[in-house]
């Protein structure tokens, strides 16, 4: 319908698709290749544009699509879309179908990328730049796609610019249009440390790119860096400078961050008070039976979906507290069977699954938890409670 | 996962000698042209600039891409044509156009917001889409009245539907039937859409729209009925056979009692404390029993004031849909079952959605209110309604089907 889909004259050739497993519509599971999107927040000034450009120019004999805008908020999107390929940027637009949105399971931000590679051929990597001030906990759900959907795009994981020069002074005296409203308990007569933007696109991030860091001194960065991790002590930290790194992959891209969950390693377990609002938590959990399992999914509905820490004396105990709010939540579970469960959230949604064979087994689990009021609380015996029933 | 071996293709790359495996050109493809086999990315590279020409050659070429200005002569006898000659359709079934006129409802008929512009606004908020509202007792009163007028709605509509007549006089009878009953049929101009019911034949998985087609004797069609009255929607759908040769097509009544079934043994389940992901495990789970598979791409929804809200019901396993079933609660499950293939294609009207393989599809829906300690079907069927399960034709096999079940409550 729009002007700019014109006919590839003169443009590269697609990639060739495998059609093997073609022909029983019955199999379950055609193979699917499946191309990683991964999420950019970061404040104005971060230097995602920057970034962005940098990988663009960096990355030849990729093609890489960058979509920009904020996405996933409205409705109404008709948005285009910029795509890289062998050094040559093309603008497309991505189309959305009609605005039946309740009765279709798929984002309409995921199904436009999908007929985009269907016209176009598959991309090698999706880079979605969100507007400064975007939540990346209302985002990412729409990109984690049920498995059985069989999507072609897959959420790789978030990656956060944090501009060293300001991002402490962000924390602490936010802006009034950096104080969330949507989806957010803030306005229930609450009354303690603000939670800004720049909290949520850290508390969510899986890979943190402290830019700028020629701006500040050596002791200043370092105040930085604990700080950004004592909100998000799972996120892997690089230092850079003018949004340059020097390995993408890994890095930026091939995350998979939302699938395996190997050691769950968190930084500096010291200077969990260090950021008022949001905090990691670790909790070590025993060896568990598989008939434990379901014990563990009620535990994880009750504090991912009503925001509800189960007590054993269910009296007063959860009542009085504030409840909590889980940005992110990672675990590692090993069975007595010799089995390992892994377990991925993000906000109320979450999976438990099993972890790709060969992967390390120990003698013990763990279940580290991102979010918001979860000190003083009492998760560890809660959940032990609950599994011991 | 699929195990047979390749046959044997030779590279389409010109003085290339080389086996091709199962690489193939996606323009090609998306064309029809089946055999454009490479042996790799470099050789289809070196060969684009003469093997892009086969794609222009393919008339249909630009159609796939530009709303084709040509259409079809309407037949001189009818008048009727077909809107989109060169889509590549998946199955024998095509839309018989002119639509008629858009139908009117009466001014003293309360409209939804959508009526106009087509927009459900409320719909699109952050509340709409994400708080499950619970419904007080004045609420349910209202929700229990509309799902039994469209109950009724649904089963004159039913009767009606026998070999000989088109899909737009069920329009026309369930429009009727609506206004006789001070309701907007919900559908109309809900996005856009431009008829009073969805009419969704064989192929068809939902949202077919009423056209000039003609039921014939064989055919399955889902009518879906929404009905807008007091303030609240009431939304059901069920699949029927038309005339003797359906009841007597194994593949036919195997894949309408599979859906059939897998609504019944996902309602049982519906309960205070519920999880709404088990619904797809049990569905998914009875229509691989019956050999048949479940459509993914569209799910049951949270019903009141709103046509459609939250909660999103998924119908296939092992879904992270959040939430558990509470009292007062309003939702649809609608599963949509396939003879074949679950995955889905779109005509060019943005509505019809079909299977890709072009077999059989098959869906039954009812609104549910969950109750103190169940569940209160408001759409169940009513001792005549018409319709119901048939057994397997007897030639087929002898196995004795799971049936005479009456839909719960």
């Amino acid at each position: 319908m729009t002007a700019s889909m014109t006919i590839d004259d003169e443009e590269e050739p697609p990639l060739l698709v495998d059609v093997e497993g073609e022909g029983d519509p019955d199999s379950e599971e055609p193979p699917v290749v499946k191309v990683p999107i991964t999420i950019v927040t970061g404040y104005l000034g971060a230097g995602k544009t920057t970034l962005l450009n940098y990988i663009l120019k960096a990355q030849h004999g990729k093609k890489i699509a960058v979509i920009l805008n904020e996405f996933g908020n409205s409705a109404d999107i008709e948005k285009t879309l910029t795509v890289n390929t062998g050094g040559e940027q093309v603008q497309e637009w991505l189309e959305v179908g009609n605005g039946c949105i309740c009765c279709s399971v798929k984002d309409q931000g995921v199904n436009a990328i999908e007929s985009l590679m269907d016209k176009k051929g598959a991309f090698d990597y999706i880079l979605l730049e969100t507007t400064g001030l975007a939540d990346p906990g209302n985002i990412a759900p729409l990109f984690w796609v049920d498995d059985g959907l069989g999507s072609t795009i897959y959420l790789d994981g978030i990656v956060t610019l944090i501009d060293a020069k300001n991002i402490i002074k962000s924390l602490d005296e936010p802006a009034q249009d950096t104080i969330p409203t949507e989806g957010h308990d803030e306005h229930e007569g609450h009354e303690g440390p603000l939670m800004t933007t720049a909290h949520l696109q850290i508390s969510h991030a899986d890979v943190i790119v402290l830019n700028k860091s020629d701006l500040v001194t050596q002791e200043e960065l370092q105040a930085v860096r604990e700080r950004v991790q004592a909100i998000n002590g799972l996120a892997k930290i690089h230092v850079t400078q003018q949004g340059q790194v020097p390995n993408l992959e890994g890095f930026l891209l091939d995350l998979h961050a939302y699938e395996n969950v190997e050691s769950l390693d968190v930084a500096h377990k010291g200077h969990s008070h260090l950021d008022p609002s949001i905090t990691t938590i670790t909790i070590q959990v025993p060896v568990l039976e598989a008939e434990q399992l379901p014990a563990l999914d009620e535990w994880l509905r009750s504090i991912l979906w009503d925001s509800t820490l189960p007590s054993s004396d269910s009296t007063v105990a959860n009542i009085q507290a504030e409840s909590h709010e889980i940005h992110r939540l990672k675990a590692r579970i090993p069975l007595s069977n010799g089995d390992v469960k892994i377990v991925q959230g993000v906000r109320d949604i979450f999976e438990i699954r099993d972890a790709p064979s060969g992967s390390s087994t120990s003698s013990e689990g763990k279940i580290v938890i991102i979010g918001k009021r979860l000190l003083g609380k009492s998760f560890k015996e809660s959940l032990l409670s609950m599994i011991r029933r | 996962m699929t195990e047979t071996p390749p046959a044997k293709r030779k590279c389409s790359g010109s003085d290339c000698d080389n086996d091709a495996g199962t690489l193939q050109c996606p323009t090609c493809l998306k064309l029809g042209m089946k055999e454009s086999y490479f042996c790799s990315q470099d050789c289809f590279k070196k060969n684009w600039s003469t093997h892009k020409a086969a794609h222009k050659s393919q008339s249909s070429f630009l159609s796939n891409i530009f709303t084709p200005n040509v259409v079809s002569k309407p037949d001189p006898d009818t008048g009727t044509y077909n809107p989109f000659p060169t889509f590549p359709y998946t199955g024998a079934l095509r839309p018989v156009y002119p639509l008629s006129e858009r139908r009117v409802v009466p001014k003293l008929i309360p409209y939804p917001e959508y009526w106009k512009d087509g927009v459900p606004h409320s719909e699109m908020t952050f509340v709409g889409r994400t708080k499950i509202e619970i419904l007080d007792e004045k609420k349910r009163e209202g929700m229990r009245k509309v799902c039994r007028l469209a109950r009724e709605v649904l089963d004159i509509a039913a009767r009606a539907a026998v070999p000989g007549v088109t899909t737009d006089y069920i329009d026309e009878i369930v429009h009727k039937a609506c206004v006789e009953r001070d309701s907007y049929p919900s559908p109309l101009n809900y996005s856009n859409f431009p008829k009073s019911v969805c009419t969704s034949v064989n192929e068809v998985i939902c949202h077919g729209i009423p056209d000039q087609r003609v039921l014939v004797d064989g055919d399955i069609l889902n009518i879906d009925v929404t009905l807008y009255h007091g303030g609240f929607h009431g939304d059901l759908n069920e699949t029927y056979y038309i005339g003797d040769k359906a009841k007597a097509n194994p593949d036919a009544v195997r894949v309408v009692e599979a859906a059939r079934e897998s609504l019944d043994l996902a309602i049982k389940l519906v309960k205070p404390g519920g999880l709404f992901r088990e619904y797809g495990n049990v569905i998914e789970k009875h229509a691989k029993s019956k050999k048949c598979s479940v459509i993914r791409t569209y799910c049951g929804h949270g019903i009141n004031s709103m046509f459609h809200c939250s909660p999103s019901i998924p119908h296939y396993a092992k879904n992270k849909a959040v939430g558990a079933a509470k009292e007062g609660m309003c939702f649809t499950i609608e599963p949509m079952i396939a003879l074949g293939t679950y995955r889905d294609k779109t005509w060019p009207d943005d509505w019809t959605s079909v299977t890709q393989d072009g077999k059989m599809t098959a869906q039954f829906e009812h609104t549910l209110l969950v109750t103190k300690d169940g569940v209160e079907v408001l759409t169940a069927r009513l001792p005549d309604s018409p319709g119901g399960p048939i057994p397997m034709p007897s030639s087929e096999e002898k196995k004795p089907e799971v049936n005479g079940e009456a839909t719960p409550q």
